[in-house]
């Protein structure tokens, strides 16, 4: 059971970091992005690309590909969303579908259908107290933190973080104080994109490199933004973790199978008793 | 006087029609405008427009003799208009010293460094540093229009526009709402308010204009208001002229 749990946290720090950038995401702009999963995979294969096919150590190819998913991500809403901002939320959600179809599939284009791995050394499991951990895991554990903290301060500390709470809280507020909507919106884009770069190379690491390896998670990553509560961070980090590890936990009673139900059960539970999520605001109409 | 904004032929509104009908304001330098008339009749449309939050679609805007018309909301805030909207007037979920902050990094005040609150706003709003942490959201409304106030003069705005200020507010907190109006004006800061608590935001008004039907009905001094025994058909724009 602890194995379980200790593999459920780690599926959950994985989550984080996608389901950080939906509600980032979110917040700002006010749609779900489902093309999130295919965006992952899209930064994974690049990744991979410089890893595997140029040779550079993971590290220097995962912050190549998420600096070029960011920049990325901001040219994707510049063609796809920025044309769609104002007819409203549903408009933005069918495109985003359709941009997750079209990046997955270029992915395939490029790749085809046969999973691939990183080019990094395999290293002998450790053990503690009955957990057996590899240094995948143990990667992933670090990064996805080191990640998540460094987004608290810049949220918290950094004037930056603090305009993209306030566009998120209230967008014309922020522009009678000061605050330049389309900064912030390029901003929120090109920070997206580096979680979600982050995100598809630790699916990557622990699982395989495969075309629907980010749409995969769709479902789980949006229960946790939702159960967390849409716009909040520290929501999407709980909201990830409490996903990850039940969904493992659930494999002691039901078929692993039947896995994917946990997130989709959690979802309809988090909407009929509290549809903010944990941490989130009650909707109060404007 | 000079003028510190005229507004000209200004007309403006939502979806198909004007809610704005060729408006034409003046507001002396250093003084306090208030703008009454019945609901619907205008008055927050025509702050929304002042702000850059809608689009006039005829007229100019003038502040200091240059023209607004053409600059987004961020960049008349840098050209010295503070707007305090009716309701939602602060970010709710952060704290009352990141509204503070944010209104001094983006608003055009001295950048990154120094106290949230100069000593100029210490003076207006002592009360404000015994929140700093608290999320702007669970204050009161008495509380929450003093943080609109004090983010709205974290810059020193050439002119200040108030939405109602007043609005929600017991009897106590609207003479204390005033008191605060009263005494940013003395600072030198311009300010058209816009209320429905007539008679109290006049008390402290140099001049007062009327609008109804999204057209100015009446403008006089406020003193001249106040002395009017029949206000009401003023307030609600049956005088044909200025007076």
């Amino acid at each position: 059971m602890l194995q379980t749990a200790f593999n459920g946290v780690v599926t959950g720090v994985i989550m984080a970091l996608p389901a950080l950038a939906v509600t980032l995401l979110f917040g700002v702009l006010k749609f779900p992005n489902f093309a999130v999963g295919a965006m992952m995979t899209v930064a994974a294969y690049l990744a991979f690309a410089l890893n595997a096919q140029l040779g550079w150590p993971l590290a220097a190819a995962t912050v190549a590909a998420a600096l070029a998913m960011g920049a990325l991500c901001i040219g994707i809403d510049q063609l796809t969303f920025k044309p769609l901002r104002e007819r409203g939320a549903i408009t933005l959600m069918v495109a985003s579908l359709g941009l997750g179809f079209i990046l997955e599939n270029v992915a395939r284009f490029a790749y085809g259908n046969t999973a691939r791995s990183f080019a990094i050394e395999l290293a002998r499991p450790f053990r503690v107290a009955d957990v057996r951990m590899n240094h995948e895991q143990m990667i992933t554990i670090v990064v996805s933190s080191a990640a998540m903290i460094a987004m608290w301060v810049l949220l918290t500390r950094l004037p930056i973080g603090r305009a993209m709470r306030a566009v998120a809280d209230n967008p014309s507020l922020a522009l009678v104080r000061g605050i330049e909507s389309p900064r912030v919106i390029r901003w929120t884009w090109f920070l997206a994109g580096v979680l979600l770069a982050l995100g598809g190379v630790l699916i990557g690491m622990d699982r395989a490199l495969e075309p629907p390896m980010g749409s995969n998670y769709l479902i789980s990553v949006f229960a946790a933004a939702i159960l967390g509560g849409l716009g909040s961070p520290l929501g999407a980090f709980v909201g990830a973790l409490v996903i990850g590890v039940v969904s493992e936990l659930s494999t002691l009673v039901v078929a692993p199978n039947y896995r994917i139900g946990v997130p989709l059960l959690a979802l309809a539970v988090i909407l009929v008793f509290r549809p903010q999520g944990l941490f989130g605001q009650p909707y109060i109409r404007k | 006087m000079t003028s510190i904004l005229k507004v000209s032929s200004l007309h403006a509104g939502y979806g198909a029609g004007d809610i704005l009908k060729g408006i034409d304001v003046e507001l002396p330098a250093g003084s306090i405008l208030t703008i009454i008339g019945p609901n619907g009749s205008g008055k927050s449309t025509l702050a929304k427009t002042l702000a850059g939050l809608l689009r006039a679609r005829q007229g100019s805007i003038e502040l200091e003799g240059e023209p607004l018309n053409e600059l987004s909301a961020p960049k008349r805030v840098l050209a010295g208009i503070s707007y305090v909207p009716q309701e939602y007037n602060v970010f709710r979920n952060l704290t009352v010293l990141e509204n503070l902050k944010i209104a001094r990094e983006f608003m055009g005040a001295n950048g990154h460094g120094g106290s949230a609150l100069d000593g100029r706003l210490e003076e207006l709003f002592p009360e404000l540093p015994k929140h700093y942490r608290i999320a702007a959201g669970n204050l009161s409304g008495g509380q929450r229009q003093m943080l609109a106030f004090a983010c709205a003069l974290a810059v020193r705005p050439k002119l200040l526009i108030l939405d109602e200020p007043s609005a929600g507010l017991s009897p106590i907190l609207t003479r204390e709402v005033f008191e605060r109006v009263e005494r940013v004006n003395r600072t030198g800061v311009s300010i058209l308010m816009i209320e429905q608590n007539a008679i109290e935001a006049l008390r402290i008004s140099h001049s007062c204009v009327v609008l109804s039907g999204g057209r100015v009905r009446a403008c006089a001094s406020a003193k001249d208001v106040l002395g009017m025994k029949d206000l009401n058909s003023f307030y609600l724009g049956d005088a044909s002229n200025c007076i």
